[in-house]
């Protein structure tokens, strides 16, 4: 076992893993956070998608150690207390989730595109979350979403 | 005065707490003390297992139990035939790669996945069928021996009208070979669930499923156990399409709960997923239709062989809907169909989105679109000459109902897209120039329609109980609606608040859908044939009606109740009993209610690469009434995306019966890349009388264009026909250069 620590949402966590553990088992099987999901397990899919020192990693292939004393953001760090985050209202606003089994992987997505550019063009957004599979959706009303939530981001100044 | 709710693209029920990682599905449920099982999947599609040796497996520090034949009560199981062993001890047979030998079950995920490779099987190779049309050969050999002499599982034949005469009359007779694929439901959340003794000592299961009330049936049968010693709770699912309309993993929680009481979890892997589990059918279908020169179909000749694969699962009934949708949405007078669903040793192939109706969809809407450039006539103008109307019949010889919508559709989608009408004729858009030298542009027009509810007499039904909690003056405070409907994510928990809203009187916020627990919610049959909207719909208005009555009664009695509650069971066969086929001539009612969609595609194929780009799709979609419009754009938007994966992606490849795509490296479904640059969904209301508010279904029936008219489109781009789907970019440029 080794100790690993990270700022994991913003507080300071530290947990006993395996050398061989992936991040997805980690944050599931051992802090309880289900909100990353696990599809297809070889990164093809984008369901585990979490933020590490704010880019888009796919959680199950990623080797948990590799966040040591890193900072990471799972889809429990979005929004506060019972407020959803401007991506998460325009994802129920869009009617974006169907079966939602790909959505956490998708706002993650989302948000490592806003944050870094707030702007994007709808073949920008295309290409952000073109490694996040959906099976319900189409990614239409996704892509709405997406759109919505950098409208409102605009006119707000930026991601709270 | 409450607001308005039905027609209104509410917020769905379960977003806010999706969107947050917040809710749970069956992989994210742990129990105290629980205990974890792999399966020992067979090695091949088709042996004897002649030995199975647990011991070195079972020496393993952890390993708790290791379940085989034995252990099973009753070792077998089935949907709508019984013939599957749960699983297959020494001397049986194994049929496909999804068949069981054993069940390990180990104090972690890792011993136990350790230790079901050390189960060694012994087995003895037995000849493998792949292919259904050699499966029906006198001489095959055979799959369950126990169940006659023919691998043919069913055959139905329908005699409308006299098809020589038909075809007599027929100035052109267009003659084609179609073959459909098997397709993977690929649902994103992959079979899982934990099996544990509840409180009062019932078998219960955790997990996905469709119709939680068969399941226990089915798991009763396993484990000769009442009903009422079994239980099944069902969270959120993460989509379903058809796939869990079967048990893949819920009978194996219950039988590991069952034999060593303790809580178990058991979670597939995307392979397991893909390898092991059931598939959409793939169908041969041989087809002939002969038009007038004005455009008038005489006559249609049509041979459909699905590949049933190893068990029987439903496609019996998946056939029944086949035939009876074989000729499409239009009135034919002469009619000869004969349908076969085979066994093989391919993966077992089951439900998924369509039911039987998705496969003749690409047939008979490719024929349409040949005959009209056979005939030299506009394909739209073409369908508005024979498409069903009111009361029109039928290839099974029933008038239709009253709310056909399929002209409709077609009409607006046609408008949509720039076609003009002109003294009744119509006239296709100019498509203006591609965007590259290298590549062509085409347009491709298709329709499609759909049974709504269980067919062929089967007798459906929902029943539904509504609780309101009063408040002091008498006022509903809160209303919960309890009933066995999953929600695999297309909203019918939404849709159905939204109806008993609409039918209490009361804010939507004050209405909640109870999760699906055998224990505590009543039989509303299953999460499929896009039903709940209609039937449970249905019962849901019936069982307001009953409550408000009662609470009426209440309030005038000044009992005090704070608490009633009402009830309604609502039945097709109520307001339009169906029959089975006809045994000789195939005539009958087939269908309760049915919904209409129509699709075109724009597109650009590359002439150098065979590569297709989706432009814009425009999908119209009659529901009769659109209880919630924005779900019924995400069902717009999900239907075209598995009729684009079908059309263009989507490749399960088997070689005697062993499985080559196993996960979605291998296996593509569209990634946001693939799917149309543009997407115009219509929704259409041509109201269904017995439908709640008007309303019919509309899952299934947004799928079926999409494929043939994007394969049509490619026609026009480039001038090959794709006969065999998926129109791969390797498919289309080796037609290209086959024409050149």
């Amino acid at each position: 076992m080794v100790t690993l620590k990270m700022i994991l949402n913003g507080q300071e966590v530290s947990v006993d893993v395996e050398p061989g553990d992936l991040l997805a088992d980690v944050f599931r099987d051992k802090l309880g956070l289900i909100g990353t999901k696990i599809s297809c397990g070889e990164g093809e899919c984008g369901a585990c998608t979490v933020l590490v020192d704010g880019k888009a990693v796919d959680s199950c292939i990623y080797p948990a150690l590799k966040v040591q004393g890193r900072e990471v953001i799972t889809i429990e760090g979005l929004g506060q207390d019972n407020r959803l985050d401007a991506i998460q209202q325009a994802f129920v606003d869009k009617t974006a989730p169907q079966c939602g089994y790909c959505i956490p992987g998708m706002v993650i997505s989302a948000k490592a595109l806003l944050d870094e550019n707030p702007h994007p063009t709808r073949k920008e957004i295309e290409k952000r979350i073109s490694g996040n599979l959906c099976r319900c959706t189409g990614y239409y009303q996704i892509i709405e979403a997406i759109e919505l939530a950098a409208e409102r981001l605009a006119g707000k100044g930026g991601l709270e | 005065m409450s607001k308005k709710v039905v027609g209104e693209s509410v917020p769905k029920i379960d977003a806010a707490t999706k969107v947050r990682g917040q809710r749970k599905f069956p992989q994210d449920f742990n129990m105290k003390g629980q205990l974890y099982a792999k399966v020992v999947w067979s090695e091949y599609p088709h042996a004897r297992v002649l030995k199975i040796d647990v011991s070195p497996a079972e020496a393993l520090p952890g390993v708790v139990a290791i379940l085989t034949s034995e252990d099973v009560p009753v070792n077998e199981y089935g949907i709508d035939i019984v013939d599957q062993p749960v699983l297959v001890g020494e001397g049986e047979k194994v049929r496909w790669l999804g068949d069981r030998i054993a069940i390990v079950i180990a104090e972690s995920e890792r011993i136990a996945q350790e230790a079901r490779q050390l189960v060694r099987v012994e087995y003895e190779p037995l000849p493998v069928v792949s292919d259904p049309r050699e499966a029906m050969k006198p001489d095959a050999p055979l799959i369950h021996e126990e169940r006659g002499d023919s691998n043919i599982l069913k055959y139905i034949k329908i005699r409308k009208g006299d098809i020589e005469k038909g075809f007599a009359e027929a100035d052109v007779v267009i003659e084609s070979y179609y073959l459909t694929p098997h397709v993977e439901h690929a649902y994103m959340q992959p079979e899982a669930g934990v099996g544990y003794i509840d409180k009062e000592g019932r078998v219960t299961v955790i997990a996905a499923a469709q119709w939680s009330h068969d399941d226990l049936h089915q798991i009763s049968h396993m484990l000769d156990l009442p009903i009422d010693q079994l239980r099944e709770i069902v969270p959120a699912i993460g989509g379903a399409f058809g796939g869990r309309e079967d048990m893949y993993i819920q009978h194996l929680l219950a039988l590991c709960a069952y034999c060593v009481r303790q809580p178990v979890k058991m979670v597939f892997d995307r392979e397991e997923s893909v390898m092991r589990t059931g598939k959409r059918h793939p169908y041969y279908i041989r087809y002939r239709t002969g038009a007038t020169r004005d455009g008038k179909l005489t006559a249609v000749e049509i041979e459909l062989i699905s590949d049933a694969g190893a068990y029987a699962s439903t496609s019996i009934p998946v056939l029944s809907n086949t035939a009876s949708f074989a000729a499409g949405p239009y009135v034919v007078p002469n009619a000869k169909v004969d349908a076969y669903t085979v066994y093989t040793n391919n993966a077992v192939a089951m439900a998924m989105r369509g039911f039987g109706s998705t496969q003749p969809a690409f047939a008979y809407e490719m024929q349409m679109n040949k005959l009209a450039e056979a005939l030299g006539v506009d394909p739209v103008e073409l369908r508005m000459k024979n498409l069903l109307e009111d009361g029109s019949i039928a290839l099974t010889g029933n008038p239709m109902p009253t709310g056909v919508g399929i002209k409709e559709t077609l009409r607006q989608s046609a408008l949509a897209a720039g076609w003009k009408e002109e003294n009744g004729g119509w006239i296709k858009p100019d498509l203006g120039p591609p965007s590259a030298p290298y590549r062509r542009r085409g347009i491709g027009v298709a329709c499609g329609y759909k049974n709504v509810g269980y067919s062929f007499g089967f007798d459906d039904k929902s029943k539904v109980i509504v609780e309101l909690a009063l408040d002091e003056s008498g006022e509903i405070a809160r209303a919960l609606v309890k009933l066995g409907a999953s929600d695999q994510g297309m909203g019918a928990h939404t849709a159905l608040a939204q109806i008993a809203a609409e039918a209490l009187g009361v804010d939507y916020e004050k209405v909640r859908v109870a999760l699906v627990d055998t224990s505590m919610v009543p039989n509303a049959g299953s999460c499929s044939a896009s039903r709940h909207v209609y039937m449970s719909g249905n019962a849901v208005i019936r069982a307001c009606q009953e409550v408000l009555r009662k609470r009426e009664a209440a309030l005038r009695d000044e009992i005090g109740e704070k608490r009633v509650v009402g009830e309604y069971e609502y039945r097709g066969r109520s307001v339009r009993p169906t029959t089975p086929y006809d045994p000789e001539t195939g005539m009958c009612d087939p269908h309760i209610s049915y919904g209409y969609a129509t699709q075109i595609a724009l597109l650009e194929v590359d002439v150098e690469t065979g590569e297709t780009e989706v432009l814009k799709v425009w999908a119209a979609q009659d529901v009769g009434k659109a209880i919630n419009p924005e779900m019924v754009k995400g069902q717009a938007g999900g239907g075209v995306h598995m009729g684009l994966g079908y059309a263009l992606t989507e490749e399960f490849i088997q070689k005697e019966g062993l499985v080559k795509t196993r996960r979605f490296s291998e296996y593509h479904i569209p990634t946001v890349a693939d799917m149309s640059r543009e997407f115009i969904p219509l929704i259409v209301e041509v109201p269904d009388p017995t439908g709640p508010f008007g309303a019919k279904g509309v899952g299934e029936m947004t799928t079926l264009p999409t494929a043939p008219a994007i394969i049509s489109a490619i026609h026009d781009a480039v001038g090959v026909w794709i006969d065999n789907l998926p129109a791969t970019a390797e498919k289309v440029w080796r037609a290209m250069q086959g024409r050149a």
